[in-house]
């Protein structure tokens, strides 16, 4: 009896213990809820662009027909840099777009610019003919006497008046985030009481037990919203038309809607395609490669063995610059002209060893001996390897296969050595040379929210495979 | 054609294509990088490309800095990374899988557009692009590769020995200094070659986060190789890079191919 009390009397303790463990928890998301608002909301209420030329690098010529596509009233910043060999000079200006008139620039001949926008701001750009050292071009932007102030004051109010959208969807992603965390601890209240004295205590015994740091979840916790708030951004600003990403321009499914329909960008949408054939043919090519040479590597003596795992890692060692310049030197060498054909090579390159590597396990848990016995009763090897390999082998090979896909989609280094200047563009590859432009094609962002959507689909379905692999 | 069967029939030789692949796609172009950079521009053999390295100042100093670079950004990852696979591997999560999966789903999603986004945050934060964006965005790149081999090694690790440490009068720090952290150590050298290399040869981040500001040397050599007059002298480069890398990958042994594989799926 007296112990039944002391029981009893502990586990009101521990339960008043929870409680306030519950309420800390609810400031926390609290806190953390209107962290991201604060962060998402004042920021998005500016609408800078800020645009850099850059001279002298690669490319070499930067020119002003590069602008991103800009709404009116858009505050621009551009800054003229040149930073190769001794030459170091950077301009600074400010200037507010009157309209979308980036035609106006783009109509401009080539080696001279002058642009005289609606509010009487007078644009000179031109391009110094005397070169430096040869390589690289000045270009100087002068003459941009007046400043916008009350331009930019209206806009900016007027940017702030439309974020009240943000805030909205925040208080609502609160409010649900808060009920559906409510709605779990009830339940799950409702369902410790429903368990016996016995049941409980052990419940009890076994929390004590493996007791959690808060502190050290906490630093998790932290780090992943670290790791994931770009991610975020680009999510969140996938649901938003404007052009320039962290200016909120109201709730729109355009983005999503242009991308289906074909309406984003032509560069984009050929990058799209090339992409898909290329992670295709390289995964398909790799897969088919990469098995052959697993059975072949796993029936080979230990140091032919051990030689030719050696060959398999030198590409995955290899970090992806290497890998291409020494490719790009080849197809160079033998004169070959660079195109889809030598891309989808030096993909099929780096994605077998990681077939390889995936398909192998699967061979060493076959019984080595039902080939043979295929082959004694009758069977050509083709057929063998059709009704006996196979059906034992697709796992690895699947999962060979996704990896492979996956890489070939996410490459970039390779890609940009081996695809040659004919005009071929990647995802990555455009992303890239979008990004130096100064902006980034604002269908990319749907575009990866649903990469991103799609990824964790495969990981979770991936990683509920491995498990009921390892229950079997 | 029986002769053929027998040879198809032998599953020896179904690594033959493979091999032969490998051999002209990545054996061959890698001494290609060697003979490149052995020759000028008309394909005779000479070593004044190497007397330029050497005297060419800029180039010294991208590769020291990207260098440094690179070792900053090893050691911050490690730092910040030790004691997140640790959590995750000792903690009592409800759904330790998901933790994993949450850490390793940015590796999923292109590099660049990740940057680029980190570019964008930047600018929204009103913070400057330099130095110290380049090292967030480095970190924030390559964490994942960090966190992954430690949080593989210390999962794995015979929890028991840990018990049997604190059994023998170990205290936590004692068991934590003298048991688990020898223990993970496999998992801490594959985890700085997965983050030191790719990081040392990196060529496109940098530009993205500086402004084009600082050049690391990857920036440098894709800049050398994509001139044609200046092959001969990216080769050169490249080459610098291999023995780098080489000397890494020896530091690190054969850790890094099974822990990638571990890490990636």
């Amino acid at each position: 009896m007296r112990i039944d009390r002391f029981t009893e009397r502990q586990k009101t303790a521990t339960l008043k213990d929870k409680r306030l463990i519950t309420i800390s928890r609810y400031i926390l998301v609290f806190i953390l809820y209107s962290f991201s608002g604060a962060i998402l909301a004042p920021a998005s209420a500016q609408s800078n662009i800020t645009y850099t030329l850059h001279v002298g690098t690669t490319g070499d010529v930067a020119l002003l027909n590069d602008f991103p596509e800009s709404y009116a009233g858009d505050k621009v910043n551009i800054k003229v840099q040149c930073t190769r060999y001794d030459v170091q000079r950077a301009d600074s200006l400010d200037f507010v777009f009157a309209n979308e008139g980036n035609d106006a620039l783009r109509a401009l001949g080539d080696s001279i610019y002058s642009y005289t926008d609606e509010q009487g701001v007078n644009w000179t750009v031109w391009q110094n003919k005397k070169e430096i050292k040869n390589r690289s071009k000045r270009v100087m932007i002068q003459n941009a006497y007046k400043t916008f102030e009350q331009y930019v004051r209206t806009n900016t109010a007027a940017a702030k008046r439309q974020t009240g959208w943000i805030w909205w969807v925040f208080a609502g992603l609160l409010l649900a985030g808060t009920a559906v965390y409510g709605g779990y601890i009830i339940y799950s209240r409702r369902k410790e009481k429903r368990l016996s004295h016995v049941e409980q205590e052990m419940l009890r015994r076994r929390r004590m037990g493996n007791r959690r740091h808060y502190g050290s979840q906490l630093y998790l916790w932290l780090l992943l919203l670290v790791l994931y708030a770009p991610i975020a951004l680009i999510a969140v600003f996938s649901f938003t038309k404007s052009k320039i990403l962290g200016n909120w321009t109201g709730f729109s499914f355009d983005l999503y809607v242009n991308l289906f329909s074909g309406r984003a960008d032509a560069g984009l949408n050929s990058a799209i395609v090339y992409t898909l054939i290329i992670a295709l043919v390289a995964a398909v090519c790799s897969t088919i490669l990469g098995t052959l040479a697993a059975i072949g590597i796993y029936n080979m003596r230990a140091r032919q063995r051990k030689a030719v795992s050696l060959l398999n890692s030198v590409p995955m060692i290899n970090p992806d610059i290497i890998t291409g310049i020494s490719l790009f030197l080849l197809f160079v060498a033998l004169g070959v002209s660079q195109g889809l054909a030598t891309v989808c090579i030096a993909h099929v390159v780096f994605c077998t060893p990681y077939v390889v590597l995936s398909v192998l396990p699967r061979l060493s848990r076959m019984n080595p001996n039902t080939y043979e016995a295929a082959l004694d009763l009758g069977a050509t090897p083709a057929q063998a390897l059709r009704m006996v390999m196979l059906p034992e082998l697709w796992p690895g090979m699947l999962s060979g296969f996704i990896l492979a896909l996956t890489l070939s989609v996410d490459d970039f280094g390779v890609t940009f050595f081996t695809k040659g200047s004919g005009g071929l563009e990647t995802l990555s590859t455009f992303i890239y040379s979008d990004a130096r432009k100064g902006g980034l094609t604002p269908e990319l962002r749907p575009l990866f929210t649903i990469i991103l959507i799609v990824m964790l689909a495969v990981l979770i379905v991936v990683n509920i495979r491995a498990a009921r692999e390892k229950d079997e | 054609m029986n002769k053929f069967l027998q040879i198809a029939s032998s599953r020896r030789t179904w690594a033959w294509p493979y091999v032969l692949f490998m051999l002209l796609f990545v054996v061959l172009p890698l001494i290609l990088v060697a003979v490149y950079a052995f020759t000028d521009i008309d394909g005779q053999f000479t070593l004044r490309n190497f007397t330029k390295f050497f005297t060419h100042s800029e180039a010294i100093q991208t590769f020291l800095y990207s260098v440094m670079i690179a070792v900053f950004n090893t050691l911050i990852c490690l730092l910040i990374g030790y004691p997140a696979a640790y959590i995750m591997a000792m903690e009592d999560f409800r759904t330790p899988k998901v933790m994993a999966m949450l850490f390793i789903l940015p590796m999923w999603i292109n590099f660049l557009l990740r940057t680029v986004a980190t570019v964008e945050l930047f600018n929204m934060l009103g913070l400057p692009l330099g130095e110290g964006a380049l090292l967030f965005g480095l970190c924030y790149d390559y964490l994942p590769f960090m966190i992954y081999p430690i949080y593989n090694t210390l999962q794995k690790m015979d929890t028991s020995l840990v018990e049997a440490a604190q059994d023998l009068g170990a205290n936590k720090w004692q068991s934590f200094w003298k048991v688990i952290v020898p223990l993970s150590m496999p998992g801490v050298y594959s985890g700085i070659v997965m983050v030191f290399m790719p990081t040392v040869s990196t060529f496109a981040i940098a530009e993205l986060l500086t402004h084009n500001n600082i050049k690391l040397f990857g920036s440098l050599i894709q800049d050398y190789i994509t001139t044609t007059d200046l092959l001969n002298y990216g080769a050169v480069l490249s080459l610098v890079l291999l023995v780098i890398i080489g000397l890494t990958s020896f530091f690190g042994d054969n850790d890094a191919e099974s822990a990638e594989k571990g890490g990636l799926v």
